[in-house]
């Protein structure tokens, strides 16, 4: 008898088009980190806070934060949980943080969060999965009266202490006034998107045509490269192929600026180019920068020594903004040994 | 009923749909060619152009002639993406973390993937698994391998503390192997995929094992009955077909000058379709590798004329299904036997 095993294909297909999705959910994988963190502490004004508002503490006793990660799968969230980590460590007489690694799934986080609950942690951060299932374990938190903060992803309804993000719009439009000054208002470029039907892809794009508005800056080319280098390269090589005069690519990832890096050197045409990206993870992004392959690339922020400091300032007993954005970073070849320039 | 004149003339092009195929494709990128801004040349005619296209072909080109081995076998092997992966992470962990050489690195890279080749073989053949699952294990467990092996970030200088390649620099043999020779002719990358076609035809049409491989996908009872090894003749199929991953996976971080542990994610797909496309048939049987270049060939250039025109995300997914099922329905042979 002949197998028929071929008709389980679209099962197959299924399973293979099931990480997309989760992606598409999901902020860029693979993705951006605060690389300032892995090498320095937080922000100097944030580390200050967190040291004096730590004296608001009770002395003596030892406070127990509870971390739900979604996946740790992604380097931008280990970079996350590794900021975290670092900021507590600062503070390890009176902080102690246990980490939990939902592995992308939303039911494991939710039972996650009744865990921490039930064993009487201090305050919970938590970097959801998704907006809604979420909310209800969250708001039990709150009823037990153990203070939440949302890292990255925001949470349904917003029944929390605290939410830190950043802003893939801000930074966008950071890095399209960047190209606006370094081309002097003026010249073709290519944009090599992250997945455009994923929201930090769009606020990126968005962002970046903001920011090159009322200049004579021209996106000449543009492609989905769904955040993977081999699609940035193979598609800057018909760009290349296609406009013999291109002044700039912007990459909405580091890796995706790399690529096309790649493909313009072997088309011996890099010199002509600049390349600018967004991530600025320490060994990807702000190494090229330094290497000279990107001449830019912003920060996209994990917020994790944020987090700590916040943290502090709540487990004190005062009040937090309810939503606090974080800021961008540049690194350029100029700036990138002092690391990098705040935006 | 068609006339008889009809399917006399059918018959006789019969042998040359993939190359009509082809040629149609081709038209249609002539066509649809943008023109340089300046001189008005079609930019798909150029020899820049065809070159971008051969070196992009390579790296899914040589896992999909692997591919068509175990296919006309009758079986698949779901693992040739993620195997690419290890293999990449592999060869970039041995020169970038270990110093190695690049002939110790592409040794090591070919080895990973012929082991996990035989691995896959030796379960289908021996523990009479079938291919699909035993080698949807080995996608999972070849990436969990990769994702150790780099510990889940890519591997290139300075992403580990005890790389002993801290310090950026270039790898005269990743930038040879995707630069044109003598600065106008092919990358050594084509040279290879074309290589790996030339020689699998040879194995397919002149050996003794290639005649068996098509044996077993016409009748394995019948092959084992008449006495030849079937199991065996499996075992090397994937055996071969992981060696091509292993080849393709040394391509893939050649030219990404790094080794992305998540390298080669659903390129399995685009190996099938490639083999499919070409009209060798999934029950096993029929087929063979040149079909499977010209498979290849119809893939990228259809992609190529898209990207080149900036087509839209959704267009470009939405012709390349329509593509896969015109090609197919052209290549089958649908007179019932």
């Amino acid at each position: 008898m002949r197998s028929r095993w071929f008709l389980l294909l679209p099962l197959l297909l299924a399973a293979c088009s099931k990480p997309t999705t989760d992606q598409a959910a999901a902020p860029p994988p693979g993705l951006p980190t605060a690389a300032d963190a892995a090498q320095e502490p937080p922000p100097a004004g944030a580390a200050q806070d967190a040291k004096s508002t730590a004296q608001g503490l009770e002395p003596g006793r030892k406070y127990v934060i509870g971390m739900s990660q979604c996946n740790r799968g992604e380097p931008w969230r280990v970079q996350m949980d590794k900021d975290l980590d670092t900021a507590a460590k600062e503070h390890a007489a009176q902080l102690e943080v246990v980490f939990n690694d939902a592995q992308n799934d939303v039911t494991k986080q939710q039972a996650q969060v009744r865990e921490f609950i039930s064993r009487g942690i201090d305050l919970l951060v938590i970097s959801p999965k998704e907006a809604k299932p979420l909310a209800q374990p969250v708001a039990e938190a709150m009823a037990k009266g153990i203070p939440v903060i949302v890292l990255d992803r925001d949470i349904d309804g917003g029944n929390y202490t605290c939410f830190i993000g950043a802003d893939n719009v801000k930074i966008g439009r950071a890095a399209g006034e960047h190209l606006k000054k370094i081309l002097a208002g003026k010249g073709k470029i290519v944009e090599l998107q992250g997945l455009q039907t994923s929201v930090p892809g769009q606020d990126r794009h968005n962002g970046f045509m903001e920011g090159i508005k009322g200049s004579q800056i021209e996106v000449v080319f543009d492609a989905d490269c769904k955040w993977l280098e081999p699609n940035a390269r193979k598609e800057m090589q018909s760009a290349l192929t296609r406009f013999p005069e291109i002044d700039a690519v912007y990459g909405h990832n580091d890796p995706s600026a790399h690529g096309a890096y790649l493909a313009a050197q072997a088309a011996k045409r890099e010199k002509a180019i600049k390349f600018i990206g967004i991530d600025g993870l320490p060994h990807e992004g702000v190494k090229y920068v330094q290497d000279g392959l990107l001449d830019a690339t912003f920060l996209y922020p994990t917020g994790g020594a944020e987090a700590i400091a916040t943290a502090l300032k709540i487990l004190a007993g005062e009040t937090v903004e309810k939503r606090i954005t974080l800021g961008t970073k540049v690194f350029t070849k100029e700036n990138v040994a002092q690391g990098g320039e705040v935006l | 009923m068609p006339p008889n004149s009809s399917r006399d003339w059918r018959q006789k092009l019969a042998p040359y749909r993939g190359l009509l195929a082809l040629a149609l494709v081709f038209g249609l990128g002539c066509l649809f060619s943008p023109t340089h801004l300046k001189t008005g040349q079609r930019l798909f005619l150029t020899v820049e152009n065809q070159r971008t296209v051969f070196f992009e072909i390579a790296e899914t080109g040589i896992l999909a002639a692997g591919m068509t081995l175990v296919i006309l076998t009758g079986g698949i092997d779901l693992a040739v993406g993620s195997v690419l992966g290890l293999s990449a992470t592999a060869f970039a962990l041995a020169i970038y973390g270990y110093g190695a050489s690049p002939l110790t690195a592409v040794l090591v890279a070919l080895l990973v993937g012929a082991g996990c080749g035989l691995l896959n073989g030796l379960v289908i053949a021996r523990l009479r698994l079938q291919p699909f699952v035993a080698t949807l294990a080995m996608m999972v467990a070849a990436r969990g391998a990769a994702k150790w092996l780099s510990l889940g970030v890519k591997v290139a200088p300075g992403a580990q503390d005890w790389y002993v390649w801290q310090q950026s620099a270039e790898v005269p043999f990743m930038r040879w192997l995707t630069t044109a020779l003598g600065g106008w002719g092919p990358q050594p990358m084509t040279l290879l995929f074309l290589l790996t076609i030339a020689a699998l035809a040879v194995l397919l049409g002149r050996t003794r094992f290639g005649r068996t491989l098509y044996a077993i996908g016409g009748n394995e009872e019948a092959t084992r009955l008449s006495g030849i090894s079937a199991a065996r003749a499996k075992v090397w199929a994937y055996l071969l077909c992981g060696l091509c991953a292993g080849l393709a996976g040394i391509c893939d971080a050649a030219q990404l000058t790094l080794g992305d542990p998540e390298a080669g994610a659903t390129y399995e797909l685009d190996a099938i379709a490639a083999v499919v496309i070409g009209g060798t048939s999934l029950a096993g049987g029929r087929g063979g590798v040149l079909l499977t270049l010209l498979g290849a060939l119809i893939m990228t250039y259809i992609a190529k004329i898209l990207s080149l025109n900036g087509a839209p995300e959704h267009v470009r997914l939405l012709l390349k299904g329509v593509i896969i099922i015109v090609a197919v329905v052209i290549q089958t042979d649908r007179r019932h036997d």
